[in-house]
């Protein structure tokens, strides 16, 4: 099943949980493309076992950087379909197997998961707030109405992924992939699904500060190339 | 030693040394000369500042030369800054590429 879907999951760091993260996709999915991004840990050994494909970066250039790795490494591969998926195990399996029929279903270019059309288990009251402040910023720059911004969990055809480059390395990619499958003239739709936030994921995610980081990314991108 | 002396030599060593390094091209070191050159005024003759100070409204020359090192310092700053990001971005290019290249040597190898 989902022969050329290609799922990739960027990861930094993930020894506590790719295990099980990897081995939930493994069930439905053959094709999972694990970008380890510089890990220190046993991130590293921990895919060995499982017998992972994984593409290696030398040293750590951050998520958006990762994501660009593999959706280059899956186009050559010849992917129909491709999936980014967060290591942290905050998303679910059978989200992305209902976001891949929505894609054939509406003959769309792209299907990104919306936690605020879903649910978000767990979160807390400064993320909600922080996310849909990232939500207006990123539907006043790019001009498209969408519920979450900051999503890890996307499904695009390959004709979307073609059109990707991302240059925002760190977390500012989020906003910035929306903008190229905008300015491509991809069409686009939202799909609720759930997020888990547990201890891990909420150690390990991005420092609510962040956001402050990110915003001064995406200006200075937009205005020194 | 006056103070005057305590600016010009490190000023005028500088120069030697920029004149010494084979990175400069001709124009680069007659801007730098340039440079070193009003520095120099300005170490050496410290009324000329006030002078110029007043023009633009300030009372004292030194003041105004602190303010205006200021703006320099910023605009080097950020020209680092920007240099930097650009660094950073050719190098996580190069650590893609090197991913990449990776994968597919094992794949045909495998």
């Amino acid at each position: 099943m989902f022969d050329d879907t290609y799922i990739i999951v960027p990861a930094y760091n993930e020894g506590t949980v790719i295990r099980t993260t990897v081995e939930e996709l493994q069930q439905s999915f053959s094709n999972i493309v694990v970008v380890n991004d510089g890990s220190s840990d046993n991130t590293l050994q921990i895919l060995r076992e499982l017998g992972v494909p994984v593409i290696t970066h030398l040293i750590n250039i951050g998520q958006g950087a990762a994501l660009q790795t593999g959706i280059t490494h899956a186009l050559r591969m010849g992917a129909a379909a491709i999936v980014s998926f967060d290591a942290d195990g905050q998303h679910r399996v059978s989200d992305v197997i209902g976001m891949l029929a929505e894609l054939d279903k509406h003959h769309c270019d792209v299907v990104l998961g919306s936690r605020f059309l879903g649910s978000a288990e767990g979160i807390s009251l400064i993320r909600r707030l922080l996310l849909k402040a990232a939500v207006i910023f990123s539907n006043i720059t790019t001009r498209i109405k969408l519920t979450d911004a900051h999503n890890g969990l996307r499904v695009m055809n390959r004709r979307a992924a073609a059109c990707l480059d991302i240059t925002q390395f760190g977390m500012a990619h989020a906003t910035e992939i929306i903008q190229q499958f905008h300015d491509a003239g991809m069409t686009i739709r939202e799909y609720p699904v759930t997020v888990r936030y547990t201890d891990y994921s909420r150690a390990k995610g991005q420092q609510s500060l962040n956001a402050i980081n990110v915003l001064l990314d995406l200006l200075i991108g937009r205005f020194f190339k | 030693m006056s103070i005057k002396l305590l600016l010009a030599i490190p000023l005028i060593l500088f120069f030697m040394y920029v004149l010494a390094l084979p990175k400069y091209r001709l124009l680069g070191k007659l801007f730098i000369l340039v440079f070193v050159a009003i520095l120099l005024l300005f170490a050496l003759n410290p009324d000329l500042s006030t002078v110029i100070a007043n023009h633009f409204g300030v009372g004292r020359g030194a003041d105004f030369l602190f303010y205006i090192s200021h703006l320099v310092l910023f605009f080097i700053a950020f020209r680092f800054y920007l240099s930097n990001r650009n660094l950073e971005a050719r190098l996580n290019r190069l650590v893609q590429q090197l991913a990449l290249q990776d994968v597919e040597q094992r794949d045909g190898s495998g």
